[in-house]
């Protein structure tokens, strides 16, 4: 499309060439931008919420330098992950890439020599418009060199607690904040699937989604105490303690009461989220873009619901979900043989205009969080933010302490069966045992992490596992950079 | 002269009840299978919520023709239609040409080094091939075939073993008077191939376009790894993806693209199909 | 494959061989026009077939991501990891379940149906044949949401016919539930693919020729015996090679796998083709050589079983001379 444009535009442009003579100046103009050589930028990210804004900032590029044309590819995270594979050895890099659907981490490729710095690009009172979290050495930084930042806010997680609010009303609860506890939220299950009429159940989920699925139990898992899949006190795999055996047989006790959608276990979150748009179930634990989503694709479903923080085991409790320092989103290749353009692309996305922009697509938290108050959201979306902005705290990395770390991480073996489809076995009812099998799984990742551990010692990186272990982390706190030291 | 195939049923095929019910039988069986098809096609005049909500019903409460619209110019289709047009002719005719050639040889004839090429072309094909597209890249990228439209081509086209090994069968359960008789009139070898044995593999070159043309259709890595630096040589199957996201699916407008883009298949199918029944049996007695 | 091989009854043009007296050189040089017949296919299949297999065969002796350049020379460690992993051969059982289950029926059914429609004279019969078509070419994301629908435990048709006619008085999960999910899987592919298998029998049926019908008719057989003395010994040697397109059509399960039921519930859906999917791209760490390795050791197997078919043929062969 892009390409196509700017074919129209040459020939605006010779055509007004052609009368330039005439008329003198426009001409001129024109010529100007033909002597130059066109360029073309391509662009591949993941971002399909966002194509009309970053489209825009593109065409906003072109027009003041009209020999630059922009052209943006949308894929698939795993497309785009195995495109960037291919890509690579074969000198067709795009210039700018979203990092996604990769599996290895951004240090290894750095390693490799995929990226370019932005840091020569752009200036001083720039980079200090970023806010100071983004500054990671292994996310965004090398060496003390900006690389990449994040478009995005840390601070979100998967599983909010989407509710039909005319359900929740008929169910006894509250149909703004519905139920607070995982009692509440079992027993609005249970009245949602009785007054459903065998048509609707209490709880819907892409059980099928197992990446999501494992996304979701480790933060159900935060929310009944667990400081994440690493306990940061020793350094431990945290998958068979208490948190998170209760968070996983919470979520069978829906399956067992018959009050989860039964297609959800082999449903995508996609699919769930349109069958709960279309009323086969109440609750749906979803992150904020569900709204953005919905106004997209089922608008008129959007002032039906209501959203609220998910469930606590208790009542009272104050959770917290510990997330680890974003990753840069876009990075210009060592491909690219016109940095400068791409750098200069990339400033525009902290722009208050930008970031406003973004918040008003709906889709992950923006990077200015307070941009949201300025744009035109829909309410629940404001109210996902607040309830982040309690519960969501900055986690420990151990590869920004220990760069060696990330060596360790890309010589991990997977272990399967994984986190989510132990939580799919578990409500499909293949897994009876969740306790021992969950025990069995966070064995599998000490031993994986201790061969990877010996293989990167065998290569004379100085890492070992208390490299997992941060004595001076406190619940509620967000570890910011000082806390490294 | 009566076709008497499938046992127990009577010679004369007239309006009997036997005929009735096979007809009506496959009937219902036809509707079970278009079913899905038909309920695509309705998805593609609904809007998304109504997808779901109205389930397997298939007529939509409002026809949604804006779908269409926003197919058009999401899936990229004006531009992307001719490069599947083209990538999909030259790939039938290139598969055609190549595995009829191969076929003809290897199911006609003996000669040194044949069972050595079978035995290799046969091995490959129970390797699982989906992550070869690595070293394919690779190769591509060193003949310089990436960014063009004849890399795709050239590699949709490559293998095919099925098919050079089906023309194989059936150029050996060719009689051979037939060929005789036109080596007595002075025909040469690429002569006996072209007048004489090409024509009537009519069946089975028809076959292989449908299979080929389907494949080289719906084909989506190959056009995309192929067409990394320039997009504007895409194709439909790639445009498709345009309506998946990380978190979205817009259903109705991928519904209306893939209606759009699975007219041309249905329409050369059916009118493929002639070919299908017209077998050798005329041309042998000629 | 042995369903290919030269009749030995039958030499084509070639005149026989005076024994020692040609060089091979002459041989080849006589037969220059077969080689040169192969050389398309053969240029095409060495640049992008064999040359990718080969290269994936060196893979399959490395530890390496797919991208990086730090690949390692591990010998055979990949394939002793794929034989010990249980993972493997549950996908492993899966695939050939699957295999066993839908090609006698897929093959069997559509010849049924294939003869039917191959009738010139049965009315619409044009519209049969693309009707049962539709679903090959039906887009396989689109198929996955109508089949949760068709299969739905909550009111979808199949279940309110079990129940209705009393054969079941719960509802059956089909994708969701273990003991369900594989075989509603099966069902769906079998329903998906039959119009290829079809089409391949219709080609097949269009090579007997008429005048053996005719023929047999002026001897008085009887329909059954048309089948079984004319119509089978001509549609065996196609048979056979049906049989096996069919049986490399369920190792390509993948796209309909991964939009029915993304492997699960608990991996008891996933097949070869998922199982190296995940570990070639979609792990924490993609490892392409352990990939490489298990589709290798999987190709190795199924040739393993083409092969004993080919005993089998070949067994058949000789009793179809005998007779």
């Amino acid at each position: 499309m892009k390409a196509q444009l700017s074919r129209r535009g040459f020939l605006k442009a010779t055509g007004i060439l052609g009368a330039g003579v005439a008329i003198g100046a426009p001409g001129l103009h024109a010529f100007r931008a033909l002597a130059q050589d066109a360029i073309t930028i391509q662009w591949w990210d993941h971002f399909l919420p966002l194509q009309p804004l970053l489209e825009s900032v593109f065409a906003a590029y072109s027009e003041q330098n009209p020999n630059v044309t922009v052209q943006h590819t949308v894929y698939s995270p795993p497309d785009l992950g195995q495109s960037l594979q291919l890509a690579y050895p074969n000198n067709q890099a795009p210039d700018v890439f979203a990092y996604a659907g990769l599996s290895l981490p951004v240090p290894a490729l750095q390693a490799e020599g995929w990226f370019t710095p932005l840091d020569p690009y752009v200036s001083e009172e720039w980079k200090s418009r970023l806010p100071e979290d983004v500054f990671i050495q292994g996310n965004t930084v090398f060496d003390g060199v900006l690389y990449s930042f994040p478009i995005f806010s840390f601070r979100f997680h998967e599983i909010l607690n989407w509710f039909n609010k005319q359900m929740m009303e008929e169910a006894g609860y509250d149909p703004e904040n519905g139920p607070a506890t995982w009692d509440e939220f079992r027993d609005a299950a249970r009245k949602i699937t009785d007054n459903g009429g065998g048509f609707t159940f209490g709880w819907i989920q892409g059980i099928g989604h197992i990446e999501r699925m494992g996304d979701s139990l480790n933060s159900l898992a935060q929310i009944a105490g667990a400081s994440g899949p690493i306990d940061f006190a020793t350094g431990e795999y945290a998958y068979g303690t208490d948190p998170y055996v209760n968070a996983l047989e919470f979520l069978v006790s829906m399956a067992q009461d018959g009050t989860l959608f039964p297609t959800s276990t082999t449903i995508d979150t996609r699919n769930a989220r349109a069958r709960w748009a279309t009323e086969a179930g109440g609750m749906f634990f979803d992150g904020p873009w569900n709204i953005g989503v919905l106004q997209s694709d089922f608008a008129d479903f959007m002032d039906l619901i209501s959203v609220t923080a998910p469930p606590t085991p208790e009542a009272g409790m104050t959770p917290y979900v510990n997330r680890g320092p974003k990753i840069g989103d876009f990075w210009i290749s060592s491909q690219s043989e016109h940095p400068e353009i791409a750098a200069a692309i990339l400033q525009e996305f902290i722009s208050d205009e930008f970031q406003i922009g973004l918040a008003e697509r709906m889709d992950q938290p923006p990077l200015d969080t307070t941009a949201v108050s300025r744009a035109n959201v829909h309410p629940t979306y404001v109210k996902a933010i607040e309830i982040f902005n309690q519960q969501v705290r900055l986690a420990p990395s151990p590869s920004v302490r220990n760069p060696a770390v990330s060596e360790v991480l890309a010589r991990m073996s997977d272990v399967r069966p994984n986190l989510g489809e132990i939580v799919q076995g578990a409500i499909s009812g293949d897994v009876t045992d969740i306790r021992a099998t969950l025990q069995e799984y966070a064995d599998k990742m000490t031993a994986a992490r201790e061969t990877a551990i010996a293989a990167a010692q065998a290569e004379g990186f100085e890492v070992s596992q208390d490299d997992w272990v941060f004595d001076n982390w406190e619940r509620g706190q967000d570890y910011t950079s000082e806390f490294y030291q | 002269m009566r076709q008497r195939l499938l046992p127990g049923f009577v010679s004369e095929w007239k309006w009997d009840l036997r005929r009735i019910i096979t007809v009506l039988i496959l009937l219902v069986v036809c509707l079970v299978w278009v079913y899905p098809f038909l309920w695509m096609v309705s998805a593609s005049l609904k809007t998304s919520r109504e997808i779901f909500a109205s389930g397997l019903n298939l007529v939509p409460s409002e026809w949604r023709w804006e779908n269409y619209e926003r197919a058009w110019v999401q899936a990229n289709f004006s531009r992307y239609m001719i490069n599947t047009v083209v990538i999909t002719v030259a790939t039938v005719a290139l598969v055609v040409f190549h595995t009829s050639l191969s076929g003809y040889v290897l199911g006609r004839f003996k000669f040194i080094g044949q069972r050595f090429i079978l035995g290799l072309l046969v091995a490959t094909v129970f390797v699982p091939l989906g992550y070869t597209i690595i070293p394919t890249v690779q190769i591509a990228g060193a003949l310089g075939l990436l960014n063009t439209l004849l890399g795709p081509i050239l590699v949709l086209s490559s293998g095919h073993v099925i098919h050079i090994l089906l023309f194989a069968a059936f150029f050996r359960s060719v009689p051979k008077e037939l060929e005789e008789a036109a080596v007595l009139d002075g025909a040469n070898f690429l002569q006996v191939y072209w007048r004489v044995m090409l024509p009537l593999s009519r069946p089975v070159i028809a076959t292989v376009s449908v299979l080929t043309f389907l494949q080289a259709w719906n084909n989506f890595l190959v056009p995309l790894v192929f067409t990394f630096s320039r997009p504007d040589l895409r194709t439909l199957s790639v445009g498709l993806f345009a309506f998946i996201g990380e978190n979205e699916i817009d259903w109705s407008g991928m519904a209306a693209a893939a209606t759009l883009s699975l007219i041309p298949i249905v329409l050369v199918f059916f009118f493929a199909q002639r070919q299908f029944v017209e077998g050798l049996a005329g041309a042998v007695k000629q | 494959m042995s369903t290919v091989r030269m009749q030995d009854s039958y030499s084509g043009m070639t005149p026989a061989l005076p024994p020692a007296s040609r060089s091979v050189l002459r041989q080849l040089w006589h037969d220059r026009w077969i080689y040169l017949f192969l050389a398309p296919s053969l240029l095409l299949f060495v640049l992008f077939v064999l040359y990718p297999v080969v290269s994936s065969l060196y893979f399959s002796l490395l530890d390496w991501n797919g991208f990086t350049s730090n690949a390692r020379f591990i010998g055979l460690d990949n394939y002793i990891e794929v034989a010990n992993d249980p993972l493997f051969w549950n996908a492993f059982n899966n695939t050939i379940l699957f295999m066993v289950i839908t090609v006698p029926i897929r093959v069997s059914l559509a010849l049924i149906v294939a003869i039917i429609l191959n009738d010139p004279r049965l009315p619409f019969a044009n519209l049969f044949r693309t009707a049962l078509f539709l679903p090959v070419i039906t887009t396989t994301a689109i198929i996955g949401v109508v089949m949760t629908f068709v299969f739905d435990p909550v009111g979808g048709p199949v279940n309110r016919f079990l129940l209705e006619t009393g054969l079941v008085d719960r509802p059956i999960n089909f994708l969701g539930q273990a003991n369900s999910a594989l075989y509603t899987a099966m069902g769906i592919h079998i329903w998906k693919w039959f119009g290829v298998t079809l089409v391949y029998w219709l080609a097949a049926l269009q090579t007997v020729p008429k005048e053996l019908y005719e023929a047999a008719q002026v001897d008085g057989a009887n329909p059954r015996q048309v089948f079984r003395y004319i119509t089978v010994p001509v549609l065996l040697p196609f048979g056979l090679l049906i049989l096996v397109i069919t049986a490399l059509d369920t190792l390509r399960v993948f796209d309909l796998i991964l939009t029915l039921t993304g492997g699960g519930p608990f991996l008891r859906t996933e097949v070869v083709e998922v199982y190296i999917y995940r570990w070639a791209f979609n792990s924490s760490i993609p490892r392409l050589g352990y990939a490489s390795a298990a589709a290798v050791f999987f190709g190795l197997a199924t040739l393993a079983l083409a092969a004993m078919q080919g005993v089998v043929v070949a067994y058949l062969r000789r009793k179809r001379n005998e007779l």
